[in-house]
């Protein structure tokens, strides 16, 4: 299999096989736009992807490397978040900035199975929680005076259990 | 109503916004949603400044920040003049507080990393309890969780007690055009004058699921038939105040249409439903149960305009004739579900007419249509292979003749209920339990009050390997033994009967009465 070098925004130059890399469709296309031949040595920069993120993408993208292709988006079905495998839940435990690296890095490059099961990983951990539950969460401030919270509250409250 | 401050609320929005701005990454974040908020913001400019003057402490701090961070890019010109205002306003040192302000504020990762469209998203994960807790969260997060497209597909069916009118409306107006699905079933309150707004802010709409509105009258429909042009499936079931014109006006201004519910709305009479047919001829499905006055014609005439009928269900519309089934053989030949429970004027002219043309048909439900008898049944099984759900409740007429052509004709029977069919006997349910179906698909067999059946019919169903559930009340020659057997070939198997408990014997000595009079004469 031939390999492409990727090199990242500091610098870092990683040698991927060329089918893996694809699974980026930035990338693809970027092979695809360039004419590039496997054999010629280019060097793919990726100036939006830092080293660390580019080395989890990579990782990611090797062990996915045999899976067929994501469905596309279905509006008219609920999303599901609880399909997410063992091996990316393991994989995704990272904290929040690496996490929401890899989101911006999977939306840059492409990647909808990367996307998808990152941006569902932020999903789970929204869900179930109270608004205080998520701001701790995620450390948010809450910007509201009491009185447009309590408006908020109330415009909000029909979906609570009462 | 809870939107009495939104003006205001919406402004102080807007700042967060442009604040947001700041990150690069925003600068793409204007979707249609986007624009739902500037409009918004248009349509009442006076205020926002005045807005904005009000929380100045806010307002200079964030756009400070934006004067800075902006101009260079180009971007956020809107807020550049305002903010210059307002900064020359405040004093330095007032303004390197809020500055600090603003970073303490924008700490948060999610928000200072990802750009509004991977937020929305994140967000388009999300069910409608938590997108309501989300809008709890912050300003930013208020914006983005109530966002239009976020909000396209609704169910309110487990809010049902809590969903009145002005959730309705509230609803509508975030959804705006994004609206496409919109489940009400149940919800009682709501009311014909936010379904009003609803039609008029989300003309996209497709899908509307208003059962149990008992609320809503025709001027709903009229509403819809005026701004929702594609609505295509509509179900008013239980709406009991709907008539007539209702269905003139869906025909008028919604002819997309293609699956009608008005089941239990008894006031819809043939007049209805020919104008529904004339107006909708893309109508497949059109379910109308319990609606007595519907007759024949009316079905002949959804027969003769909307050809491409595959669901069609008339129980209890007891005034359909053999012609109107009749009619719809002939010209729905795509039939594939058909309920005629409870038309008990039906004789086997009517079966006979859809054996020899809707070889589609996979459901068939005729509880009730006791005039038909094996002769039907025969000619169904001969043409209609797919036929996988048969309902012959109190078909009483049929006899194993019936049992014996369903086995040999339809290989993918698997809901078949028998319940009442009272000369049906072990030999029925020998040939059924030799068939195919019956060792392949046969799922659910309902047997109840079936007086002739034996334990000799349950040592048959032992073959048949998917079986999971027979209903075997009323069979009073059915012992308990018989269904130990049966259960000890199909483990899994439910059966449902009953067997009256053993009469205790008379205590030593009680000559006294101790039971009532009826229980002493059973």
């Amino acid at each position: 299999m031939p390999n492409i070098k990727l090199q990242s925004s500091d610098g870092e130059t990683f040698e991927v096989d060329v089918e893996i890399a694809k699974c980026s469709v930035t990338i693809k296309t970027m092979l695809e736009d360039l004419g590039m031949d496997d054999e010629e040595e280019e060097v793919v920069p990726l100036p939006n992807v830092n080293s660390a993120i580019l080395r989890k993408v990579i990782q990611w993208a090797t062990y996915h490397k045999d899976d067929p292709p994501p469905p596309e988006d279905d509006d008219n079905k609920e999303k599901r978040t609880d399909d997410i495998s063992s091996w990316d839940a393991d994989f995704l435990k990272v904290d929040q900035g690496t996490l929401f690296e890899l989101i911006l890095a999977a939306n840059y490059l492409d990647i909808k199975g990367l996307l998808d099961v990152t941006c569902k990983t932020v999903a789970n951990m929204i869900k179930g929680k109270a608004p205080e539950e998520i701001r701790k969460t995620f450390n948010i401030k809450n910007d509201f005076t009491a009185s447009e919270e309590e408006q908020v509250r109330k415009e909000n409250e029909w979906c609570e259990e009462k | 109503m809870i939107y009495a401050g939104r003006n205001k609320f919406e402004s102080i929005g807007t700042e967060n916004r442009e604040e947001s701005n700041q990150d690069g990454n925003r600068e793409d974040g204007e979707a249609d949603s986007g624009r739902w908020w500037l409009h918004k913001y248009k349509k009442h400019p006076e205020k926002s400044p005045r807005n904005r003057n009000s929380t100045s402490q806010e307002a200079c701090s964030s756009s400070t920040n934006i004067s800075t961070e902006n101009i260079d890019t180009g971007k956020g010109t809107p807020s550049t003049p305002k903010a210059m205002h307002v900064r020359s306003r405040c004093n330095p040192s007032v303004v390197r507080e809020q500055l600090n302000k603003v970073f303490v504020e924008d700490e948060a990762p999610i928000n200072k990393k990802l750009p509004k469209e991977l937020l929305l998203r994140i967000f388009s994960y999300l069910d409608v309890v938590s997108l309501c807790r989300c809008a709890q969260v912050s300003k930013a997060w208020n914006i983005l969780a109530l966002d239009g497209s976020n909000w396209q597909r609704i169910d309110l069916f487990n809010f049902q007690k809590d969903v009145e009118g002005p959730i309705i409306e509230n609803i509508s107006r975030r959804c705006g055009g994004f609206l496409r699905q919109l489940s009400l079933r149940g919800c009682q309150s709501i009311a014909d004058g936010s379904m009003k707004t609803l039609a008029q802010l989300c003309p996209n709409v497709e899908d509307l699921n208003m059962n149990g509105c008992k609320k809503l009258t025709d001027h709903t429909s009229t509403a819809l038939s005026r701004h929702c042009p594609k609505l295509q499936r509509i179900n008013l079931d239980s709406c009991a105040a709907i008539t007539d014109n209702s269905l003139k006006a869906l025909s008028d201004g919604c002819q997309n249409l293609t699956h009608v519910n008005v089941s239990w709305c008894s006031n819809i009479t043939e007049n209805g439903v020919e104008a529904l047919a004339r107006g909708c001829p893309r109508l497949k499905s059109f379910i109308s149960k319990g609606c007595k006055q519907i007759t024949s014609r009316a079905v002949i005439c959804l027969a003769r305009f909307c050809q491409q009928l595959e669901v069609v269900n008339l129980q209890g519309c007891n005034n359909i004739r053999d012609e109107a089934v009749q009619s719809l053989a002939d010209r729905c030949t795509r039939l594939h579900y058909l309920c005629l429970s409870g038309c008990s004027a039906l004789t086997d002219t009517a079966l006979i007419a859809l054996a020899s043309n809707c070889h589609l048909l996979s459901t068939l439900e005729v509880a009730g249509c006791s005039q038909f008898t094996d002769m039907a049944f025969q000619a169904l099984a001969r043409n209609c292979r797919y036929l996988e759900k048969m309902d012959l409740d109190e078909c009483v007429l049929i006899t194993d003749a019936t049992l014996i052509h369903l086995a040999m004709g339809c290989p993918r029977i698997e809901y078949l209920t028998l319940s009442h069919c009272e000369l049906i006997t072990d030999e029925g349910i020998r040939h059924l339990s030799m068939s195919p179906c019956a060792a392949e698909n046969l799922t659910v067999l309902e047997l109840d009050n079936c007086p002739l059946v034996t334990d000799a019919s349950l040592e048959h169903l032992t073959s048949c390997h998917n079986l999971q559930r027979v209903e075997l009340y009323d069979c009073q020659l059915i012992t308990r033994n018989g269904i130990r057997r049966l259960r000890n070939h199909l483990p899994n198997i439910k059966v449902h009967a009953y067997f009256a408990p053993v009469t205790p014997p008379p205590t030593a000595g009680g000559s006294r009465q101790r039971y009532c009079r009826c229980c002493i004469i059973l």
